[in-house]
């Protein structure tokens, strides 16, 4: 009992250190915002300014805006943590890196992907989305998010170190991240359609359960092999 | 038995007993394959001659994908047992790997221009198969983004297996998002019957293709045993050297 709660306590640490350093500047966040809009204008500018276009794609526009928009925020992750050191100290600490892992994804999470959603009515206003899509576009970005930050970890232990990581990462991320592109999309298109969106959602739901479980001993292992070096 | 196959010599050995085996297999079977797909198969009442292309497209296909199987497969070897040539094995499937699901995108866009009339559809196969080009080529860049090779192996192995437990998902969605934006309207190649005719050239084909990859999957890795035997070699004289000096 005593080890389960010194393990709650030192994952909320461990979210907390994450907000500290994180939440100090929220200029992460206002970038991804703004990259994410420059995307949603690109498409607009390259397809032209129909209205009938415009609502047939504007859910995948969306989609597609928030995962180009996340990625290159991903490297930073653990990079920073691999430069400094801070990597070394903590794999020699009784602490499985495991957990730290998990929190740290779930921090990128809290911090980066839940700011993510102030930016909705932009873009719904922006993209002409109907309103009655809000809860399930709340709900899909919510758990969409959780499983790109749990890729998102995987492929940040995969570059540390490499050579021209920040180009590698997204052509090794984009291929793992389809089926959230394809729910998610999904989602939105059933209630466009007026259809239940609940399958689309479930499967989404059971791709975020899957990373849950296997993300943090992978990146924990590919990290075991970065401090190595 | 993997245990007993890992010694590079023994390796060595035995694959030069059966190599020219392997390639006799391989050339006859193709040169049967290609006759009996050629010259004596019937037309698909649909299709006409362009079913021509399923013989070498279906087996691309099926190897595209088999590779990625057996490389996963063996890149868990490689990280749980640590064989060094469980990692020569899987390097080596790779560039053989892609260069199989490059050639089965080519020869379906080839197939595709006759029946779709365009040279690319986006069908829920051939985008699956893009996919897996992708997850091939991100294992290739990977394992050299390295300084040191042994990085880039056991990282690019944690990649692979990654993919493995992906793949399958990422073909799921593909399919999922093909029902679900165009109703299967769309002849695929091969369907669910086939002719006993065209079955014998199909299976040759396949026969001829996976030994003729197993036997550049053998010449592979027999080169790179051989670039390490060099480099630990130059690595040898260059110590002996600085020894003279020192």
């Amino acid at each position: 009992m005593s080890l389960q709660s010194s393990f709650i306590e030192i994952f909320i640490s461990h979210i907390k250190r994450e907000f500290l350093i994180n939440f100090r500047s929220l200029v992460d966040v206002i970038s991804i915002i703004s990259f994410m809009i420059l995307i949603v204008t690109l498409f607009v500018l390259g397809i032209g300014p129909f209205e009938e276009k415009l609502r047939l794609i504007s859910n995948a526009i969306f989609w597609i805006g928030l995962i180009l928009a996340i990625i290159p925020s991903l490297e930073k992750t653990l990079q920073r943590d691999y430069d400094n050191g801070w990597l070394d100290q903590t794999i020699t600490s009784p602490t499985p890196m495991e957990l730290i892992l998990l929190s740290k994804s779930l921090a990128y999470w809290l911090i980066v992907i839940i700011p993510l959603l102030i930016s909705l009515p932009l873009f719904i206003v922006l993209l002409n989305i109907n309103l009655k899509l809000i809860p399930w576009l709340l709900i899909s970005i919510l758990v969409g998010g959780l499983s790109i930050s749990l890729i998102g970890i995987i492929g940040s232990a995969l570059t540390l170190g490499a050579k021209r990581g920040n180009i590698l990462l997204p052509i090794l991320i984009i291929p793992l991240i389809i089926p959230i592109l394809i729910f998610g999309v999904g989602i939105s298109e059933a209630v466009r359609i007026n259809e239940s969106p609940v399958n689309n959602l479930f499967l989404l739901i059971g791709f975020t359960l899957i990373y849950l479980v296997i993300s943090p001993f992978i990146s924990a292992f590919l990290i075991r092999i970065a401090i190595s070096r | 038995m993997f245990d007993w196959l890992a010694n590079p010599n023994r390796f060595n050995r035995i694959t030069e007993k059966i190599q020219p085996y392997i390639l006799l297999i391989a050339i006859i079977t193709l040169i049967s394959g290609l006759y009996f797909s050629l010259f004596d198969s019937p037309k698909d009442y649909q299709q006409g001659d362009a079913v021509r292309i399923m013989y070498v497209h279906v087996p691309s296909a099926w190897l595209a994908s088999f590779l990625y199987f057996s490389l996963a497969i063996s890149c868990v070897f490689y990280l749980v047992w640590k064989h060094p040539l469980a990692d020569l094995v899987s390097s080596s499937m790779a560039p053989i790997g892609a260069l199989f699901s490059a050639l089965t995108l080519v020869t379906g866009s080839l197939w595709g221009k006759p029946m779709w009339g365009t040279w690319w559809v986006w069908d829920a196969r051939l985008t699956s198969m893009l996919v897996l080009f992708f997850f091939y080529l991100g294992y290739i860049l990977l394992s050299n983004a390295f300084e040191r090779k042994i990085d880039g192996s056991k990282t690019a192995s944690v990649l692979a297996i990654v993919g493995l437990i992906n793949l399958p998902i990422v073909k799921f969605s593909v399919d999922w998002w093909h029902t679900l934006h165009q109703p299967a309207s769309i002849i695929k190649i091969g369907g669910p019957s086939i002719d006993d005719k065209m079955l014998l050239p199909l299976i040759l084909m396949i026969f001829a293709l996976s030994f003729f990859s197993l036997y550049m999957i053998i010449l592979n890795v027999k080169t790179k045993l051989i670039e390490k035997k060099c480099e630990a070699l130059l690595l040898k004289s260059n110590l002996e050297e600085m020894s003279k000096i020192g």
